[in-house]
């Protein structure tokens, strides 16, 4: 089964980092990369640019164009900072992948919705 | 004939819905497929006679209408995933060491499911108790208990909740969230939060099997065995509690001839045998709550309890589990070594925390306190306050008659 683990952290613009801090976030992105790999495990993810560089289209009205909008499509104070999407066996295997991930202030596990099935 | 039935729906329903579970890997088929078996029960038991395994025969009678069922639905497209039921390394034990309940009961009290959820599904799935029912045990509306159950069933199937026991390291981390719904059964069935009568008999039969269950399949977990002693013993001094009207009657008033002895040796052996398990630092919050009941249990009379104990208790319970509730029954019980005045002004302390506000038991203690020292007027507005934030009608009529005693004084 496929899960989205979605990593919450206080919005960080990594550009702006001290390089000492960035290294030591990366080394434990890298940590977990090594340990999926160790468990062979299929697995993809991104990091995301801070929720200030988001743009978000909101329904303007019927009939009416989509209106783009500057910022995130909600205001929280932490935001959805980056991504891995795991093969686990079931929500316990996730659970236990989930927790060598790196997290800032909580990650969701979600199932992902198999069309195939 | 339906007494038959009945005990063969109170022996046999967790086995055989935990059996049929792992065929049709889907918990409403296998429901459904149960309840058809139950029916059949009904139908045919008058006139062949009771099975001599009455289980036996519900699990075939279920497995063949879930085969049934699952053939005609089979070009049916699935709309929910399917349960994860994990293939075992190795076939179970033949001496039947992992029970089909266990699984049942595991995956029930998955904690990735809300507590709420998971006493819904514990009292419909394990305990087949009917969603009517339980939607009034809970006072909450039918459909909206039966939404909560669809909710959760869905979620254990689309989130891969996988229909297993968990290993024995794991232990420490799921047993957490069985122990909350037993407990939480035990505690509304001896003082409902809501409603018009303080006791809810068929909650606290339902919790008693389950921890009786529960410590047939894992004797040696000291939490656990904690968890049966407070059953007994709140068993022993259940008929104490209530006067003959359905009043309550305050451990201190209470008649402990009134107590069931019996109940009560085997309550304080388990939770000996809980805290043999484990050592007072490391003890776990059931063990604890059990030694604290068997304290008062063994106690000859009110007055000759060992309060001392009970405080040191309550201190090593804060640890392990803080809770603002915990530490205000600590301060009550700190009255009898500390004196009122003392632990009046730990109350006051208290009270200024958020966690409190809103609980009748803090004005309730304060009201005691300030009735032992003779500061009666205070005393019986602190009861009314209490009474005004209490749901349950019993406890409000107690608190109410307190303070009018006090007035009359």
């Amino acid at each position: 089964m496929k899960y989205m683990l979605m990593l919450f952290e206080p919005d960080t613009d990594w550009d702006t980092v001290p390089e000492a801090e960035r290294t030591a976030a990366l080394a434990e992105h890298e940590a977990f990369i090594a340990y999926l790999r160790g468990r062979g495990i299929e697995f993809s993810g991104e990091a995301l640019r801070p929720s200030a560089t988001a743009t978000t289209l909101r329904p303007a009205g019927p009939g009416e164009d989509l209106l783009v909008t500057d910022g995130p499509y909600v205001e929280l104070k932490e935001n959805l900072a980056g991504y891995y999407v795991v093969e686990a066996a079931d929500l316990d295997d996730a659970v236990e992948i989930a927790r060598h991930c790196p997290t800032g202030t909580g990650t969701e596990i979600r199932p992902l919705w198999d069309a195939g099935t | 004939m339906t007494d038959a039935v009945a005990e063969a729906h109170r022996r046999g329903w967790a086995r055989v819905l935990a059996t049929v579970v792992r065929i049709t890997r889907d918990l409403d088929a296998a429901e459904d497929a149960v309840q058809d078996a139950f029916t059949a029960a009904v139908e045919r038991w008058p006139a062949q006679g009771v099975p001599d395994d009455t289980t036996a025969w519900l699990t075939t009678v279920a497995r063949n209408r879930a085969l049934d069922a699952m053939r005609r639905e089979r070009t049916l497209a699935r709309k929910l995933p399917l349960l994860m039921v994990p293939t075992p390394a190795e076939p179970d034990e033949p001496d039947g060491l992992t029970d089909e309940r266990l699984r049942l009961i595991f995956t029930c009290c998955h904690p990735a499911l809300a507590l709420p959820s998971r006493v819904a599904l514990t009292l419909r799935l394990v305990c087949g108790v009917p969603t009517p029912d339980v939607a009034r045990l809970f006072l909450v509306s039918q459909p909206t208990m039966a939404a909560r159950l669809t909710r959760a069933k869905k979620k254990i199937q689309a989130a891969g909740i996988p229909y297993r026991v968990p290993a024995a390291h794991e232990l420490p981390d799921r047993l957490p969230a069985v122990l909350a719904v037993v407990s939480l059964l035990l505690t509304e069935g001896h003082t409902a939060s809501r409603g018009e009568s303080l006791r809810q008999p068929e909650l606290i039969r339902t919790a008693t099997e389950l921890a009786e269950v529960l410590a047939e399949l894992m004797p040696d977990e000291a939490e656990v065995l904690g968890l049966l002693a407070t059953v007994r013993l709140a068993a022993a001094r259940g008929a104490g509690r209530l006067d003959d009207d359905g009043g309550l009657v305050l451990l201190s008033s209470q008649d402990r001839a009134s107590w069931d002895r019996g109940l009560i040796a085997d309550g304080c052996e388990l939770a000996a045998r809980a805290m043999r398990r484990t050592t007072p630092e490391r003890a776990g919050p059931y063990a604890l709550h059990a030694a604290i009941a068997a304290v008062h249990s063994e106690a000859p009379a009110y007055e000759a309890t060992d309060w001392a104990q009970i405080v040191t208790l309550y201190g090593l319970l804060l640890r392990v589990a803080p809770s603002p509730v915990t530490e205000l029954a600590r301060v009550a019980a700190w009255s009898h070594v500390a004196g009122p005045a003392a632990a009046l002004a730990e109350v006051t302390a208290l009270a200024a925390r958020p966690p409190l506000a809103g609980y009748h038991g803090l004005p309730a203690v304060r009201a005691d306190l300030l009735r032992r020292l003779g500061r009666n007027a205070e005393a019986a507005a602190s009861y009314r306050e209490a009474a005004a934030l209490t749901a349950n009608a019993v406890e409000r009529a107690f608190l109410l008659t307190q303070a009018t005693q006090l007035v009359a004084e």
